[in-house]
């Protein structure tokens, strides 16, 4: 593990790193098609290609965001509380849920007073992702992964990319598949969890190609 | 000892950590949506407001007693309370884009209860929408006019008398009451006359499973008080004096019944002829006092038609569709004026039959349901 | 199951004091999408479509408003009559502005069935293949309705 000391930016090979991060996040271990998180979203808002990119978009940021602040108060707050018997690793799955529900808050707060076009195309979404285990996720492989700093940020971002592919590669299937015949029992989710499962297992070739 | 502390110290972190969160949350809302004083200038000039910002336009306007017809309460689903706004509305929200058409849009006309009030705006009304104004008042008398149409008659109290062009609606708040969680408000046309100023008189004709209706049928009670505002609306007697033809069915009724009387007190002796279509006997309502009126006034006569009479109605009068009577009772239409208030089937018939009895279409007046 | 905040809208919009006092679902428990799916399959199994149903649905109607509260004959079994009311409702669907109030008694005399028809009642089967929901004063079952209008 190359990565267990923080490397500093100087570090030359630290933007291959980073590169290796970004791919492993996004492709490799692609949060939804690999470890199937995110799947209520997936599902439901799948329908159009136009709500699926703003649910991306959404959760992109979102998971960017939130993964940095994660890293922040894990490594510099909780890490070094270990020393004295706090149960980290236990405090970080409600304390993670707290800073991605403030963060939130927050964002709608302030994308509605910086741009209603922006509220309007992206902050409906927003109160989905407060509840949206993807975003857990990432954070949470994030720490087992020891990543930092930076190193984090480009981790969420990867991870939120990673979703977003996945959700508008499903979107534009589901959009030509309404003028498909599909087996009557198999409408709506039925069809869309097989072609989810075929996805992933495109997915799969990644494996193997970069280890984290 | 340490296992307690342990306990202790985790709990007084995550406590620690979520209060932070909620005060940092607490601080931004102080901030972030305080949109502070925000000045809203009306019909360029003509009246300028200082109001604090945050709330959507429509009440923001209601709390300066500027009163833009709403039926829905704000809710966004009605339409009516379309306002031009020339500067600082932002962008349309994915809630007004059904009720706008492109016209609308080109126009920058807004749904006013989907646009808030963020920064200093300026905002085009109809000028007649500033002397609308906030009534209360006691319902004196609700009477069964037919099987499904009512008259309610309401003493004002605040303030004690109103001032209107007959021809003109109010907008009826029908208050929350058990199964329609919010109050909403509908327009209906004032059938009392002017110089009755301290009183207003409404005819309403039941919808099925109406919001408003349901609740004037079945919960409303005599001494009750309501509230309306008004008042509204470009339906009127035109200044010429020429020749009138008035249709109307079903509670179309209320502003010819508004109007004749008005007319009589102010002595207005422009000749008219009133058409009043109903399916059965049992739908005409007003028959003897407007038969009475036809006597007394040379100047007017009343035509009522039933378009099914049944048997045990005894009906001699006109038969047939209202625009069939009208066919047969209006020759030469060319000089004259069509005044129509009715349902949209009814009042698209009728401005047929008008025009092809050589009224020209601008002086067709109407007031329509739909 | 979570929806699209755009389909959340339609559906908080379709509920009781939404659009209108009653809502458009009435006493179904099934979601928007099962009943959109059950309707769609009933219809698609008749080999008709539901720009058929309304169609025919609009000739009608037109033929009953046409008549201003008369009743009226409408088919060899059919019987028409129009209720007016004042005002307009909105599609609970964004972007398709509103419909006049005002419905439309439609009563087959073999059966002696009556069901009521309005103008966003049409609009809600051509654009989106909606019936309303089970218990609405204004549901509509496709088979049965295809039945009455000879579809």
């Amino acid at each position: 593990m190359i990565l267990a000391q923080p490397p500093t930016e100087l570090q030359p090979g630290f933007a291959a790193t980073l590169l290796v991060i970004l791919v492993s996040a996004t492709f490799t271990e692609n949060i939804l098609l690999t470890r199937f998180l995110g799947m209520c979203p997936f599902l439901s808002i799948s329908r159009q290609l136009k709500s699926a990119v703003g649910m991306g978009l959404a959760v992109v940021f979102v998971t960017t965001c939130t993964c940095f602040l994660n890293a922040t108060l894990y490594w510099y707050v909780l890490e070094p509380l270990k020393a004295y018997h706090i149960p980290a690793e236990s405090l970080k799955l409600i304390l993670f849920i707290v800073v991605i529900a403030a963060f939130v808050q927050l964002m709608e707060m302030l994308i509605e007073r910086i741009s209603i076009g922006l509220y309007f195309a992206l902050g409906i979404f927003l109160p989905l992702i407060t509840v949206n285990c993807a975003i857990l996720g990432a954070s949470l492989f994030m720490i087992n992964k020891d990543l930092h700093g930076l190193s984090a940020l480009v981790y969420g971002f990867g991870a939120g990319l990673g979703w977003m592919i996945a959700i508008v590669l499903m979107a534009g299937i589901r959009q030509r598949l309404k003028r498909s015949k599909v087996p009557a029992a198999l409408e709506g989710p039925g069809i869309t969890l097989i072609i989810a499962g075929i996805m992933a297992m495109a997915f799969v070739i990644f494996q193997g190609m970069i280890k984290l | 000892m340490t296992e307690l502390w342990v306990i202790l110290i985790s709990a007084g972190l995550v406590l620690g950590i979520s209060a932070a969160f909620a005060a940092l949350l607490l601080v931004a809302e102080r901030y972030l949506a305080n949109y502070g004083q925000c000045v809203i200038d009306v019909n360029r000039g003509s009246r300028r407001l200082e109001v604090r910002g945050g709330e959507t336009l429509l009440s923001t306007l209601m709390g300066r007693q500027i009163f833009i017809p709403s039926a829905c309460g704000g809710k966004g689903t009605c339409a009516y309370c379309k306002v031009k706004v020339l500067e600082g509305a932002g962008t349309v929200a994915p809630t007004e884009q059904p009720l706008l058409t492109a016209e609308d849009v080109a126009n920058n006309v807004r749904i006013s209860c989907q646009v808030k009030v963020r920064n200093d705006m300026a905002i085009e009304i109809p000028g007649n929408l500033l002397n609308v104004k906030q009534y209360t008042g006691a319902v004196e008398r609700i009477r069964d006019l037919t099987h499904d149409i009512k008259e309610l008659r309401i003493k004002l109290t605040d303030p004690p008398t109103i001032e209107f062009v007959p021809g003109q609606y109010v907008q009826l708040m029908a208050p929350a009451y058990k199964g329609s969680p919010e109050a909403v408000y509908r327009a209906y046309s004032i059938a009392s006359p002017p110089h009755d100023a301290g009183y207003v008189e409404l005819i309403i004709r039941r919808v099925p499973g109406g919001t408003c209706t349901t609740w004037v049928f079945e919960h409303l009670a005599e001494g009750d008080e309501v509230s309306f505002n008004g008042p509204y609306g470009e339906f009127r007697l035109s200044g010429t004096d020429a020749e009138m033809v008035w249709i109307a069915g079903g509670s179309g009724m209320a502003p010819f019944w508004s109007i004749v009387r008005h007319m009589k007190q102010a002595q207005i002796a422009r000749k008219c002829t009133y058409f009043f279509g109903a399916v059965r006997k049992g739908d005409l309502f007003f028959t003897d006092e407007l038969r009475q009126l036809d006597r007394e006034l040379d100047w007017f006569t009343f035509v009522p038609a039933l378009s099914a009479p049944a048997e045990s109605d005894q009906w001699d009068g006109a038969t047939g569709l209202i625009t069939e009577v009208v066919g047969k009772g209006v020759s030469d239409a060319a000089a004259k004026e069509g005044y129509l208030c009715g349902s949209g089937g009814m009042i698209d018939a009728a401005v047929k039959t008008l025009k092809g009895k050589g009224m020209p279409e601008e002086k067709i007046y109407y007031d329509k349901f739909t | 199951m979570k929806r699209s905040p755009q389909l959340q809208f339609v559906v908080d919009r379709m509920g009781p004091g939404g659009v209108c006092r009653e809502g458009f679902l009435g006493s179904d428990p099934r979601p928007l999408e099962e009943i959109l799916d059950a309707d769609n399959s009933t219809v698609a199994g008749m080999n008709r479509t539901h720009a058929q149903i309304a169609e025919r649905l609009q000739t009608v109607m037109d033929v009953a408003i046409a008549a201003q509260g008369r009743g009226v004959s409408v088919g060899p079994h059919l019987e028409a009559g129009w209720h007016e009311a004042m005002g307009r409702i909105p599609s609970p669907w964004p972007g398709e502005g509103t419909f006049s109030k005002g419905e439309m008694e439609l009563t087959d005399a073999r059966t002696g069935r009556t069901v009521r028809v309005t103008p966003l009642a049409v609009h809600l089967i051509a654009a989106h293949g909606f019936y309303q929901g089970r218990g609405s004063r204004y549901r509509l079952e496709p088979d049965e309705l295809a039945a009455m209008l000879g579809l």
